[in-house]
C-alpha cells in the first residue's frame, strides 16, 4: 500500500487494532437544545452511545430526529441558537466539553474529522482544492516542509480515488462533480489520520453507483488505518452494508440500538419496526400483471406488447433536446441532446417504471411525454387529453401563495362547466381520497408537511379524472415511513381508478415496489426493458448489473 | 484576453448607444441652444443666422457625426452660456469632482469596511446593535441635508471652514483638502451606511454556509476562517455594490457642489441645465457615462480575479 | 434566533410608528394647515418657534409648520405617482419579458442594464433639462425612470418562478400564459414587490427632495421640502429651524420606510 498506509501502522499498531473493547468516543447522556420564543426545544434529549476503536457505527433515523446535532455536538460545532444542557462527551480520555477551545481546536480535524452531506457546498468555492486539502496539514503538522506538504496532499487525494491529482490541486471545487467533490472531503477528513471520522450522511447527494463506490472508500479507510466511523444515514440499507453496529435515533432520543443483524431481523421497538417494515422489500412482493411474456424481455431497446388492451401511451423514437440560453447576445443556442431514440408503451392500467441516476434524461422524457418540451423529435401518442405530472419536490410543485383549496378547485375552473358548489364538493371528495381532512381546504402549503403536501398534488392531478400520471420522483423527497404511506396511496388509487402511471425514479427498491415493467435509463437510451421481477433475477445490460449490485 | 476583447468592445458599444440617445433626446427640446443663448429679444434672422454658425440647419446624421467625431477629439463645442469650448470648461471643474469623489469613495471604504466587518462578526452584540442603529439612520439622512447641518455646525457654529469660501488647489493645497472634507464627508456618510449594511448581510450570509463548517471541523481559528475563508467569498457581492455606489457618489456631487459652492461638473451642469446649454448638458453626461461603464468593466475584470466561478 | 426576531420586531414598530406620525402629518396637511403656506407677512420674519409658530417663521414669515406639511405632501404625492408608474409598468414589463424571454428581453434588459447603473438622479435631471421642471414633468421623469428598476427585480423572479414545478402543473391543467403569469405566478413576488416599493418610495422621495433643492423639481407656488431646504440655507445662521424642519420630515420618512421593509 501506499506510504501514508505505512506511517499510520506506526501510529497505530495491529494490537491496538484488535483491542476494539476500548471505547473511543464515549457519549453520556447528552440533551441539546434550541432556545425558541423563550421554550427550549429539545432536539437531543439524553442520548448515550460509545464507539469502539476500529468500528463503524451507525446511526438510523428520519430527518429531524437529532442526527446532526449529535454529530455536530460531538464536532463542537453547534450554531449559537443551540446549546448543550447536559452530558458530557469522552474522547480517547478527554472530556470534550471541559477542554479549552485552543486545545479541542487541535483535536478537531487532527484527531476527529467530519464529511458532510452535501459535497456541493461543503467546500470554498474560491479556494483550489489543494488548498483546501493541505490546510489540514498546515493546521495540525506545521512542521512540514512545503514540498513535504504538497507530496502528502497528492497521496490523499490518491488514496481517495482521484486521478490525474497535479491538475486537481490547482482546480476549483466547481470544477468538479459531486462525487469527486466527497472523495475531496474525505482526503481531506482523511489526511491527519484521524482516530475517528464522522461521515453525516456522505451519500446522500449522490448517485446509487457513485453511492456504493464512496461506501467503499470509507470501509477502505476504517480498514486499513483503523479508523473509527461514526456513520449517519438515514437510509437503513446503506446502514445495513456498511457498519456492524447500529443504533435508531427518533425524535432526539435512541430509539433501539444493537448489531445490525438484530436490528434488521428482529426489532424490538414499534417505531423500529415501522421503519424497517417501511422498506420497500425486494424478496416479496405480489404480483399480478396480466402480461408475463418472457418473450418481451429479449429485446433490449423496448417492449412493444402486443396489446391485448389498448394502449395508453406509444412513444416511438422520442430524441428531446435541451437548449441551453445564448449566453450572450445574438450568439447561437446550443443544443443537447438529452433524450436518445427512445420507445416504449404503457398500456391501461399498467405501471411503467424508469429508473436511471440524475442525468440520465428520465426526466426529460417524462416532460417530453406530457408536452412540457417542445424540443423534440419522434412520435409520442397519447389516448389521454390531459396528462397529470407529480413532481418531486412538493415544496416546488404547488402554488405557495395559495391555499389548499384553490389549488384542488383550480383544474376545475380551467375545465369549465362546473358551479362554485360542484367545485367544492369535488375537492372536499379527492381531499378524503387522498387521506386529508376537510380543513385542510382553508390551510396555506406552509402549514402541510411534504407528506401531505404530497397529498395534495396527487389529488390536484386527479381531480380532472386524468387516466395516466406521470410521477417523477414522488416519495424522493420524503421519510421512509412517509415514503411508503404515499407509495400505498397510489396503489390504492392506481386500483380504484384503473390509472396508469409513468413512475420515474432513481430507487430500484420503489420501482420494485411499484411498479410491472420498468426500463432503465442511461445517459439518455433506454438500455433494457423488463418486467419488474425479471430485471432483478437476471438483468442483461451491464449498467443494469451495476445498478442492481449498488442496491442488492 | 479575449474575455478582456470582449468586454471592451461592450463598453464602446455601449458608451456609443449613450451617445446616440443623448443626442437624439437633444434634438427633440422645442428652443434649440441658438434660441436659448440669444434670449427672447432676438429676432428670427439673428437666430437663424446663429444656427447656421452653430452647425444646427445640418442633417441629423451629419451633425450626430460630426458632434461625435469633435467629441472624440476632445471637441464638445461652444458653450453658449458661457461662449467658451465646454473642453476648457471641463478642464477646469473636472478636478475639483474628481477630487470630491476621491476623497469620498476613500473615506467610504475605509469606514465601511472594517466597522462592516466588526459588525457582522459580533452579530446580535453590543457594537453590531450600535452600528446597525447608526446605519439605518444614517442612510435615512439625504447629503443635501447633512451637508447643511455640517455647514451649519462645523461652518457657522465651530467656525472650522467658512462656507461658501472655496480654495483652489494652486492656491493652498492645505486649505483646499481642509474646505474638501465637508463636502466629502456629506457625500460619504449615507452611502457607508449602505455600504456597511451591504458587507455585513453579505458576511453574515457566508457565514452559514457549509463551508465555513468544513472549515471549522478543520480545526481553524474563528479569524482565520473569517479572514481567509469567508471574506474573499463575501467581497464579491461588495464590488459591485461599490461599483454602484461611486456612481451614486458622481451623482450625489453634482448636488453638494451646490450646496457647498464648489466649482465642479455638478455645478456647472446644474447652471447649465437652467440656461438650457445643451453642449454642455451633453458633454457632462458623456462624462459621468464614460466613468460609470469604465467602473463597470473594471468590477467585471477584478470579479474575474477574485471568483474563480465566473473564470471559463 | 430569539433575540433577532425581536429586534426585527423593533424595527418593524419602529418604522410602523414613526410612518403614522408622517402619514397622520401629511393626511392632515391636505386638509388643514395652519396658516397659509404661502401667506407672507413681514412683521413675523425669521421668528424661532414658539406656540404661534411651532417650527417658527422663514424670511418672508410664512410658518414653516404649515409649510413642512404642505411640502410634505407634494413630496409624497410625487412620490406615489413615480412609484405607482414605476411599479405598474416595471411589473407589466418584468412579467412578460421573464416568462418568454428571448430576442425582445435580450434587449430590454441590455438597456434596462445601462439604465440602471447610471444614477437615477441623473438621468432625471437629463429628463428635466429636455422636457422642462416641474411637479408633472419631474413624476413622469422619475416614474419612467422607476420602470428598469421594477422590471429588473419582477423579470428574475419570473424566471426563477417560470421553472417551478408549480408552473408546469398549471399548464398541465390549461391555464393560459396569461392565467400563469397574473394569477398563478404574480402572488408570488407580493412579497418583493412590496419591498421594492418602499425601496422605491424612498428613493423617489430622495430624488425629488434633490431635484427642488437645485430648483429643477417641483416649482412655486407648490411647496416642497427640497426647495425649503434651498432657501433655508441662505439664513441659515439666523433662522437654522428653517432648515430643519424640512430636513428631519424627510429623515423620518426615509428612516420609517426602511426600518418596515427591515424583515
Amino acid at each position: 500500500m501506499s506510504k501514508l498506509g505505512n506511517e499510520r501502522k506506526n501510529n497505530l499498531g495491529p494490537s491496538q487494532l484488535s483491542d476494539v473493547n476500548q471505547p473511543l468516543l464515549t457519549v453520556n447522556h447528552i440533551t441539546v437544545g434550541f432556545q425558541h420564543n423563550g421554550n427550549i426545544n429539545k432536539a437531543v434529549n439524553d442520548v448515550s452511545f460509545q464507539i469502539k476503536e476500529g468500528e463503524i457505527l451507525g446511526m438510523a433515523g428520519e430527518s429531524g430526529s437529532g442526527k446532526t446535532i449529535t454529530a455536530l455536538t460531538i464536532m463542537g460545532l453547534l450554531s449559537k441558537e443551540a446549546s448543550v444542557l447536559g452530558g458530557s462527551i469522552l474522547f480517547d480520555g478527554k472530556d470534550l466539553f471541559r477542554l479549552k477551545p485552543e486545545e479541542f481546536r487541535k483535536i478537531k480535524g487532527n484527531q476527529i474529522s467530519m464529511i458532510f452531506q452535501e459535497p456541493m457546498t461543503s467546500l470554498n468555492p474560491v479556494m483550489t482544492v489543494g488548498y483546501q486539502t493541505e490546510e489540514m496539514l498546515l493546521l495540525h503538522e506545521n512542521q512540514l516542509k512545503q514540498a513535504e506538504r504538497k507530496r502528502k496532499t497528492l497521496a490523499a487525494l490518491k488514496e481517495a480515488g482521484l486521478k490525474d491529482t497535479e491538475t486537481l490541486y490547482y482546480q476549483y471545487p466547481h470544477q468538479l462533480s459531486g462525487g469527486m467533490r466527497q472523495r475531496v472531503m474525505i482526503a481531506m477528513a482523511m489526511i491527519c489520520k484521524p482516530k475517528l471520522l464522522i461521515a453525516d450522511e456522505p451519500t446522500t447527494a449522490l448517485d446509487v453507483t457513485i453511492q456504493a463506490q464512496i461506501l467503499g472508500l470509507i470501509q477502505k479507510m476504517n480498514q486499513e488505518y483503523g479508523t473509527s466511523v461514526l456513520f449517519i444515514s438515514h437510509d437503513l440499507a446503506v446502514i445495513k452494508n456498511t457498519c456492524t453496529r447500529a443504533f435508531v435515533m427518533q425524535e432526539g432520543e435512541i430509539a433501539e440500538e444493537g448489531t445490525v443483524r438484530d436490528l434488521f431481523n428482529g426489532p424490538k421497538k414499534a417505531y423500529t419496526k415501522k421503519l424497517m417494515a417501511a422498506i420497500p422489500d425486494l424478496s416479496s412482493r405480489k404480483t399480478g400483471f396480466p402480461f408475463s411474456d418472457p418473450d418481451a424481455v429479449q429485446n433490449g431497446q423496448a417492449v412493444l406488447l402486443s396489446g391485448k388492451e389498448k394502449n395508453i401511451l406509444e412513444v416511438r423514437n422520442l430524441h428531446v433536446f435541451y437548449e441551453e440560453k445564448a449566453k450572450k447576445l445574438f450568439s447561437k443556442k446550443t443544443r443537447k441532446q438529452v433524450v436518445n431514440n427512445v420507445s416504449l408503451t404503457i398500456s391501461q392500467g399498467e405501471i411503467l417504471g424508469i429508473v436511471g441516476e440524475s442525468g440520465s434524461g428520465k426526466s426529460s422524457l417524462a416532460k417530453a411525454v406530457v408536452g412540457l418540451i417542445d424540443s423534440k423529435t419522434g412520435e409520442v401518442i397519447l389516448n389521454e387529453e390531459r396528462p397529470q405530472m407529480v413532481f418531486q419536490d412538493p415544496y416546488g410543485s404547488l402554488n405557495p401563495a395559495k391555499k389548499v383549496g384553490w389549488i384542488l378547485e383550480e383544474p376545475l375552473k380551467l375545465a369549465g362547466g362546473y358551479s362554485q358548489r360542484e367545485r367544492k364538493s369535488k375537492v372536499l371528495k379527492i381531499l378524503n381520497e387522498v387521506g386529508l381532512p376537510d380543513e385542510y381546504t382553508e390551510r396555506y402549503l406552509s402549514q402541510l408537511s411534504g407528506g401531505q403536501r404530497q397529498r395534495v398534488a396527487i389529488g390536484a392531478s386527479l381531480i380532472r379524472n386524468s387516466k395516466f400520471i406521470v410521477l417523477d420522483e414522488p416519495v424522493s423527497a420524503l421519510d421512509v415511513t412517509v415514503q411508503a404511506r404515499i407509495l400505498e396511496l397510489l396503489k390504492k388509487l392506481q386500483k380504484e381508478y384503473d390509472l396508469s402511471y409513468l413512475f420515474i425514479s432513481h430507487d430500484l427498491k420503489v420501482i420494485y415496489q411499484m411498479c410491472d415493467r420498468v426500463c432503465v435509463m442511461y445517459q439518455g437510451e433506454i438500455v433494457e426493458t423488463a418486467f419488474v421481477e425479471e430485471l432483478f433475477r437476471k438483468p442483461v445490460h451491464p449498467y443494469s448489473k451495476k445498478l442492481l449490485e449498488a442496491v442488492l | 484576453m479575449k474575455y478582456f476583447i470582449r468586454k471592451l468592445s461592450s463598453l464602446i458599444l455601449t458608451l456609443l448607444l449613450v451617445s446616440i440617445f443623448l443626442f437624439i433626446s437633444f434634438q427633440v427640446i422645442p428652443g434649440d441652444s441658438a434660441a436659448a443663448s440669444l434670449g427672447t429679444s432676438a429676432t428670427k434672422e439673428t437666430v437663424e443666422a446663429l444656427r447656421e454658425e452653430l452647425g444646427l440647419n445640418r442633417n441629423v446624421f451629419v451633425r450626430y457625426f460630426s458632434w461625435l467625431g469633435n467629441a472624440l477629439c476632445g471637441d464638445f463645442g461652444i458653450s453658449a452660456q458661457y461662449n467658451m469650448p465646454v473642453s476648457l470648461l471641463l478642464k477646469e471643474r473636472m478636478p475639483v469632482t474628481l477630487w470630491l469623489a476621491v476623497l469620498s469613495i476613500a473615506l467610504i471604504i475605509i469606514i465601511s469596511i472594517p466597522l462592516g466587518i466588526q459588525s457582522a462578526k459580533k452579530e446580535g452584540g453590543v457594537s453590531d446593535r450600535v452600528i446597525t442603529f447608526l446605519t439605518h439612520t444614517a442612510m435615512a439622512v439625504p447629503p443635501f441635508f447633512l451637508g447643511i447641518i455640517i455647514t451649519l455646525v462645523f461652518g457657522l457654529i465651530l467656525k472650522w471652514f467658512i462656507p461658501g469660501r472655496y480654495i483652489s488647489y494652486s492656491e493652498n493645497p492645505g486649505q483646499f483638502l481642509g474646505y474638501m472634507i465637508f463636502p466629502a464627508i456629506a457625500i460619504a456618510i449615507p452611502k457607508t451606511a449602505m455600504t456597511i449594511k451591504f458587507l455585513r448581510s453579505s458576511v453574515i450570509r457566508q457565514l452559514k454556509l457549509d463551508y465555513v463548517r468544513t472549515a471549522r471541523s478543520k480545526g481553524n481559528q474563528e479569524n482565520v476562517i473569517l479572514y481567509r475563508h469567508v471574506l474573499k467569498n463575501a467581497f464579491i457581492p461588495v464590488i459591485t455594490f461599490i461599483a454602484m455606489v461611486i456612481a451614486d457618489v458622481l451623482a450625489g456631487s453634482i448636488i453638494i457642489e451646490q450646496l457647498f459652492s464648489l466649482p465642479g461638473m455638478g455645478r456647472m451642469l446644474v447652471t447649465a441645465i437652467s440656461n438650457r446649454d445643451f453642449s454642455v448638458v451633453q458633454a457632462i453626461v458623456i462624462y459621468i457615462a464614460a466613468v460609470v461603464v469604465v467602473i463597470n468593466f473594471l468590477v467585471d475584470i477584478i470579479y474575474r480575479c477574485i471568483d474563480p466561478r465566473v473564470r471559463v | 434566533m430569539n433575540t433577532e426576531k425581536i429586534h426585527y420586531n423593533i424595527n418593524f414598530i419602529a418604522g410602523l410608528i414613526i410612518i403614522s406620525l408622517v402619514l397622520f402629518f401629511v393626511t392632515a396637511g391636505i386638509f388643514y394647515t395652519p396658516y397659509d403656506p404661502n401667506e407672507m407677512n413681514g412683521a413675523i420674519k425669521n421668528m424661532t418657534p414658539d406656540f404661534a409658530h411651532p417650527f417658527g417663521t422663514d424670511n418672508f414669515g410664512r410658518d414653516i409648520l404649515s409649510r413642512v406639511m404642505s411640502g410634505a405632501g407634494t413630496t409624497f404625492i410625487v412620490a406615489l405617482s413615480t412609484v405607482a408608474i414605476g411599479a405598474v409598468m416595471g411589473t407589466l414589463i418584468g412579467a412578460v419579458t421573464g416568462y418568454y424571454g428571448g430576442f425582445i428581453d435580450e434587449i430590454l434588459m441590455r438597456v434596462n442594464d445601462g439604465l440602471t447603473s447610471f444614477p437615477s438622479i441623473l438621468l432625471a435631471l437629463v429628463f428635466v433639462s429636455i422636457i422642462g421642471p416641474g411637479k408633472y414633468n419631474v413624476i413622469l421623469a422619475l416614474g419612467i425612470i422607476f420602470i428598469p428598476s421594477f422590471a429588473r427585480v419582477v423579470r428574475s423572479e419570473y424566471i426563477t418562478l417560470k421553472q417551478m414545478d408549480f408552473v408546469k402543473n398549471a399548464k398541465l391543467m390549461g391555464a393560459g400564459d396569461f392565467r400563469i403569469m397574473f394569477v398563478h405566478i404574480l402572488p408570488n413576488t407580493k412579497l418583493i414587490l412590496l419591498s421594492s416599493v418602499t425601496i422605491g418610495f424612498n428613493n423617489a422621495v430622495l430624488a425629488e427632495a434633490g431635484m427642488s433643492y437645485l430648483q429643477l423639481g417641483v416649482q412655486p407656488p407648490d411647496a416642497s421640502l427640497g426647495r425649503m431646504l434651498s432657501e433655508a440655507q441662505a439664513y441659515l445662521f439666523n433662522a437654522p429651524w428653517c432648515a430643519l424642519a424640512p430636513g428631519l420630515m424627510i429623515v423620518l420618512t426615509v428612516l420609517g420606510f426602511s426600518l418596515l421593509n427591515e424583515r
